[in-house]
């Protein structure tokens, strides 16, 4: 399905016991790399679990490139890639093992599987590693080898939530190199971190949630329009869009 | 058929998270050999049972009964365990999101959840339940072959109901609530198995014999309340019937259950970032060593299942009480190898919980405290949690007997320090407090803190009665 939008995600709303996400509207196009800000607690992760499709949202709607997350969740899913922001690992499976799973499960071709498999391995380092159980592994080699997964079935969506937590600085240049790749050939993704200088490198528009409310959102110059200041730094317009 | 993602491939996944997490393949290497001499062994016992029953035929009322009480046996002892393991497969172990994640239609990711369920719980019966099975069909009783499906027939249905039962409560309680709801689950039934073993020392023979009596199916066969045992026993009608109820039964509760599944409120239910607040309280100390025991305390009172699994351990106070009230004619000295034996199970207990709970052991290593304060305090927690257990029944038995504590106290002390040193380097298997945290310890710690409990419980018993056998004859002159 041809669609103008990566994701549009219009009035969500979301409460558990209190409103965590309150009438938030998202959109980012096909090439974007999107971060999505906020203080703990800001509704981040849930509006992730929503769009992937995890979470039924109490109110709105969600499209990832055209396809209804709500009314088919499975089109959806199949082009969509979710980390989250603990990696979910068996630890009793070796990372091939892990990908070889995550591979059936989004029907990639076997020959093409373990080609992406071995290069992904590869590049992340983990090849050694290849056939150890990852119950022993360090928490960066287990962000890498889930990185390793969400990307292994090539999906045009990604959303990871604090996809650097526990690398290294030569892997996190590694991954931002990858993703920024990804994007290059059409696809789109949305992360959420809390260094504020990778998504003021790296992101080509971001969104400060407070509250569960999208308070402010596009580039740095964009935002900086938001505080009113002429110069300073995405810490110091995140510090004071988020304030009170 | 078997290429992915078809059904039979993801039940093949799971099949595999399973059998890797569990506790045979979790154990030490050398311990699988014993295991699987202890099966030849009981296989052979198995035969002889075998031979035996064929020998000396029972009429078929009593085996319909054999039967029927077997079934409903089984069925509570795999409800509580399903409970549990539907727990962890829809929120413990954290895979739920993720496949819920992929393209994989969800009501297939539930299907085998729930039949992964009901092969773990069913696994262990129909080994233990094959090994009469097959000496039975050795000795040309090829009917109790029937045991496999109808065992695994049940088994569908049992994992079925608990699935549905925890999905329920998950949605008003929470995942830790419900998963508590499956301990005292197990609890409840343990203690009535318990009691009802124990039901010939306080029930007169006669009531006991008109209660069996009055089970008994009579002329007419007993009914639909006998179908299930009928199939049990092999007869082709009834066991074609209990499958095809079997499998209606979980097809039932799978289609209800799949369009929650897929829209995700099932897995939602477990995930609640706002979280309930506690009561925090906390008393910062000067000393390194009353910081650690009191964290140890913690840890050890908020360990899930805490509660279950200190009765499961004590019921072995059952007999204690009985013979310190007088209702069991067994002399006091009795009591002092159930203590002693209680202690070292409850010892290897506390540690193996602070052993397993303890997932920062680099953070303590990185303070400045000397290396020998952790498992310090970890032996001071788990000796004080052990003998606020034991004591009063201890000092009770003192009370009765001084002369008992000479021995009682030296080996109380003797089996704790022996278990606590032990059950540090080899915990029992036990669940992990968090969730999204698989299963630690090995058999071999079950096995090493068992055989210890029963050494120092013997030692007392030599030290107390020297001719332990004189005791067995004295009790089988007064029966």
């Amino acid at each position: 399905m041809e669609s103008a939008w990566a994701l549009r995600a219009q009035g969500l709303v979301k409460s558990f016991g209190r409103k965590v996400v309150d009438g938030l509207n998202l959109s980012i196009r096909p090439g974007e790399l999107y971060a999505l800000l906020g203080a703990n607690g800001a509704g981040k992760t849930t509006t992730l679990r929503m769009i992937a499709g995890l979470t039924p949202p109490d109110k709105g709607g969600i499209e990832v490139f055209g396809w209804d997350v709500i009314t088919t969740p499975l089109a959806a899913k199949a082009i969509m890639a979710w980390l989250p922001d603990e990696p979910l690992l068996y630890d009793k499976l070796s990372p091939l093992e892990y990908l070889e799973f995550i591979a059936g499960l989004w029907q990639v071709a076997p020959a093409l599987a373990r080609s992406r498999a071995d290069e992904l391995l590869d590049l992340l380092g983990l090849w050694p590693h290849r056939a150890e159980r990852c119950e022993g592994f360090s928490r960066g080699m287990k962000q890498k080898t889930v990185l390793a997964g969400a990307l292994i079935h090539d999906p045009k969506f990604l959303l990871l939530d604090e996809p650097f937590t526990g690398l290294d600085a030569a892997s996190a240049r590694l991954v931002k190199t990858l993703l920024t790749k990804h994007v290059q050939n059409g696809a789109a993704i949305i992360f959420t971190t809390h260094i504020l200088e990778v998504a003021e490198r790296l992101a080509s528009r971001i969104g400060i949630l407070c509250g569960g409310k999208l308070v402010a959102e596009g580039g740095l110059d964009e935002l900086r329009g938001h505080t009113g200041f002429d110069s300073g730094t995405l810490e110091d317009v995140f510090l004071q869009l988020t304030a009170g | 058929m078997f290429n992915p993602p078809s059904f039979f491939w993801l039940l093949r996944h799971e099949l595999r998270v399973l059998w890797r997490g569990s506790i045979l393949v979790r154990t030490h290497r050398y311990v699988l050999l014993p295991t699987f001499i202890v099966a030849v062994v009981f296989q052979a016992v198995g035969l002889l049972v075998a031979r035996l029953i064929v020998q000396h035929p029972v009429t078929e009322n009593i085996m319909l009964l054999a039967a029927n009480i077997n079934l409903v046996f089984l069925f509570v002892l795999m409800f509580s365990r399903a409970m549990m393991a539907s727990t962890d497969v829809i929120y413990a172990r954290g895979d739920a999101d993720f496949l819920l994640a992929s393209p994989i239609p969800p009501n297939r990711v539930l299907a085998v959840r729930m039949l992964g369920v009901a092969c773990s719980i069913v696994a262990p019966w129909l080994l233990l339940a094959g090994v009469l099975a097959n000496g039975l069909a050795v000795c040309g009783s090829f009917w109790a072959l029937a045991a496999y499906p109808m065992l695994a027939g049940e088994a569908l249905i049992v994992a079925a109901l608990a699935f549905a039962l925890v999905v329920a409560l998950v949605g008003r309680i929470g995942p830790v609530a419900a998963r508590r709801a499956g301990h005292s689950l197990a609890l409840f039934t343990g203690v009535g198995i318990f009691i009802l073993g124990q039901a010939p020392r306080f029930v007169p023979q006669s009531t006991l014999a008109a209660f069996w009596t009055g089970l008994l199916p009579g002329q007419e066969g007993g009914g639909l309340a006998y179908f299930f045992a009928r199939g049990l026993l092999g007869q082709r009608l009834p066991l074609l019937g209990s499958l095809a109820c079997a499998c209606l039964v979980f097809l039932f509760v799978w289609v209800f259950l799949a369009g929650p599944f897929a829209r995700g409120t099932i897995t939602a239910a477990g995930y609640r970032p706002s979280g309930r607040e506690g009561v925090q309280q906390a008393r910062f100390r000067h000393s390194a060593s009353s910081t650690l025991l009191a964290k140890d305390r913690r840890l050890l009172v908020r360990f899930p299942g805490l509660f279950t699994q200190i009765v499961y351990r004590s019921l072995t106070l059952v007999p204690v009480i009985a013979i310190l009230l007088g209702k069991v004619a067994l002399g006091v000295v009795v009591t002092v190898p159930l203590l002693v034996f209680l202690a070292g199970q409850l010892g290897s207990f506390f540690i193996s919980v602070l052993a397993v709970m303890d997932d920062m052991p680099q953070l303590i290593a990185a303070a400045p405290v000397a290396a020998t304060a952790v498992p310090r305090a970890a032996f001071l927690a788990s000796a004080q949690a052990s003998l606020m257990v034991v004591a009063l029944p201890a000092v009770a038995v003192m009370v009765r007997a001084p002369g008992l504590g000479a021995v009682l106290l030296p080996c109380l002390a003797g089996v704790l320090v022996c278990n606590l040193v032990l059950g540090r380097r080899f915990p029992i298997p036990l669940n992990r407090a968090a969730f999204g945290k698989s299963q630690t310890g090995t058999l071999l710690g079950l096995v090493l803190g068992v055989s210890v409990s029963s050494a120092w419980a013997l030692l007392s018993w030599l030290i107390l009665a020297p001719h332990p056998l004189a005791g067995v004859l004295e009790l089988s002159a007064f029966s």
